[in-house]
């Protein structure tokens, strides 16, 4: 047979899988898992890269918490658990720093044009963002065990255990998806990638010290104070600060409410900004 | 015969700067269209509507009958596009770029193993599927690139340049697997500069100049009407050589080239010839340089726009 032929004989079925609608949410299940396969195929193919980035927060926590440890006041953040204190700390730091590192592929799939060969495809304009927000959640679930196991040595318990756990990895997926909706929408909004790094290098560190990270909110000057508890990164840091010290209690549920709510905006924003660039006209 | 493509008075507008004027292509199935223009002339920014990347300002444009503007969907359902810049690929290998793509294209999963293999096999790929996009040469990439369009069957595949860049040897390539209806018979939109590309691919060619159509039809066509075989001269006093010559009965028309040079159209070259030749020493005229040619789409786009296509595409 050929090519022709085989293309006649195979046309058919597939226009008739387009036009029929076929199962909508299974093509966009799919969409999404195929570009997270190719974020998974290029992070394993770069062992440096694997390495470094799935072991940095560990070395964070041992590094900065054993070494800031003695110089912090117990009476100021409330336990003399500081690593317990600064896990919280370190699994949202390292989320900002994955949203970063995860707009990348974005910006150089814009530069280098592939994005155009991408919204020539039938798929889904949201797709492209979730398929990052996937391969983001499953990258740093490795990294958040990989602290963990690391406090456990250097002595932290988990107050609320491995449910409590489970809902750690569960603040941190909701918060994944802000700061992953909120990145790529800057990748897509800038001009190009030397404005994107000027502007992400700019707003990161501000909002890692406007926030509870490293410091308690009832430590802070009134001002600071202010701006923390409008930042979403403080509601995830709470709730997990809460659920490693001191157990099961409301306002992790008010935080986690919140953080959706950050989240759902960030998506609304990063697929808006997305098809304000790629210019498209329809919402499939 | 059903037009795959129908466009009328489309038109793009950037800011105040006029990208296309107002195209009427007419594109029929089994076409293989040839957008042929300098750079500049709104090839891509045709090509952009048509694929859905880019919203018209004006007209409209339909594709397999469905319009680019409200019904994109429907419209990239059908379509395979071919950019003309090589896609980046990072680290993944011919077999598994080619296989996402057509996840992303929602071929049933279990078919997509055997679709791979027969594209990468169409483009003369399958023997390289399974290393990496980094190692490969430039066209093997863009054939990679031809395989992904094609992964669905289009019913229109989009060329946007498709040998852009490419060595001599990797362009014939190219050529061949477009030519040899490889692309499982899909309609082609092709867009180029290289004139010698659109002869040799295209059964119908649209010449475009500042953002709209300035003459199409088929190649033999359109130089057909040319109507005449050319005498290209280079001289040091081209006014004085077309007053010696331009009340000659074979001469059929004089276009002034760049250089200096002339373009004489005439009945059949080797009688012109020497005729030139005589007629520069009776009015001692310094003849350079002279030779003869067959028209080509070259002279069809200065027939018609009253400028060379090569110079008018080297100089941007």
């Amino acid at each position: 047979m050929t090519i022709e032929e085989v293309a006649q004989e195979e046309r058919a079925p597939v226009d008739r899988a387009g036009t029929e609608g076929g199962d909508a949410r299974g093509r966009w299940a799919q969409e999404v898992m195929a570009l997270a396969r190719r974020w998974w195929i290029e992070l394993l193919r770069e062992r440096l890269n694997l390495v470094f980035s799935i072991l940095q927060p560990a070395i964070w926590l041992v590094f900065f918490g054993a070494g800031v440890e003695r110089a912090i006041d117990a009476e100021v953040i409330g336990t003399d658990d500081y690593i317990g204190f600064m896990l919280a700390g370190v699994v949202t730091f390292t989320i900002v720093g994955n949203g970063i590192s995860g707009a990348m592929p974005l910006l150089w799939d814009k530069e280098t044009g592939y994005l155009d060969r991408l919204m020539s495809m039938p798929i889904a304009r949201s797709s492209v963002i979730v398929s990052r927000f996937v391969f983001q959640v499953a990258q740093q679930t490795v990294q958040i065990l990989l602290v963990v196991v690391v406090a456990f040595a250097l002595g932290v318990r988990i107050a609320t255990g491995p449910l409590g756990l489970a809902v750690i990895l569960l603040t941190a997926a909701l918060l994944t998806m802000s700061v992953t909706a909120a990145f790529s929408a800057l990748a897509y909004a800038v001009p190009q990638h030397g404005t994107f790094f000027a502007v992400a290098g700019f707003v990161t560190l501000p909002l890692l010290f406007m926030s509870s990270a490293f410091v308690p909110l009832e430590a802070m000057p009134l001002w600071m104070e202010v701006v923390a508890r409008v930042n979403p990164l403080t509601y995830a840091i709470e709730a997990m600060r809460t659920l490693v010290l001191d157990g099961w209690e409301a306002r992790v549920a008010t935080s986690l409410a919140l953080l959706t709510l950050a989240g759902a905006a960030c998506l609304a924003l990063g697929t808006w900004q997305f098809r304000k660039q790629t210019g498209d006209r329809t919402q499939e | 015969m059903s037009a795959v493509i129908e466009t009328l008075g489309l038109r793009k507008v950037f800011g105040d700067h006029v990208a296309i004027e107002s195209l009427d292509l007419n594109i029929e199935r089994g076409d293989v269209f040839g957008l042929l223009g300098p750079n500049g002339a709104g090839k891509t920014t045709t090509i952009r509507m048509l694929t859905t990347l880019l919203a018209p300002s004006g007209g409209a444009a339909r594709v397999c009958g469905f319009d680019v503007a409200t019904q994109p969907s429907e419209v990239r359902r059908r379509i395979g596009y071919v950019m003309q810049t090589v896609a980046y690929r990072g680290l993944l290998t011919g077999r598994e770029c080619v296989e996402i793509e057509a996840a992303l294209y929602h071929l049933p999963r279990r078919d997509i193993p055997l679709r791979a293999e027969v594209v990468l096999e169409a483009v003369g790929m399958l023997p390289h599927a399974d290393r990496r996009w980094t190692t490969y040469s430039g066209g093997m990439k863009k054939r990679l690139d031809l395989a992904c369009g094609l992964l669905h069957w289009p019913e229109v595949l989009v060329l946007d340049e498709p040998s852009l860049g490419l060595d001599v040897q990797s362009r014939h390539n190219v050529w061949g697997y477009i030519r040899d209806r490889h692309v499982g018979g899909a309609t082609v939109l092709l867009a180029t500069n290289y004139l010698d590309e659109a002869d040799r691919l295209c059964n119908k060619v649209a010449i475009i100049d500042r953002g709209s159509v300035v003459v199409q039809g088929s190649p033999s066509e359109l130089k057909r009407a040319v109507g005449a075989e050319v005498v290209q001269v280079s001289t040091g006093e081209p006014e004085r050589l077309r007053r010696a010559i331009e009340a000659e009965r074979w001469v059929k028309k004089i276009i002034a080239g760049e250089h200096g040079d002339l373009h004489v159209y005439v009945e059949d070259a080797s009688i012109a010839l020497p005729a030139v030749m005589r007629l520069g020493l009776e009015h001692g005229i310094n003849l350079k340089r002279m030779t003869y040619s067959q028209p080509s789409l070259d002279d069809v786009f200065l027939l018609h726009t009253g400028r060379e296509l090569r110079e008018v595409g080297a100089a941007s």
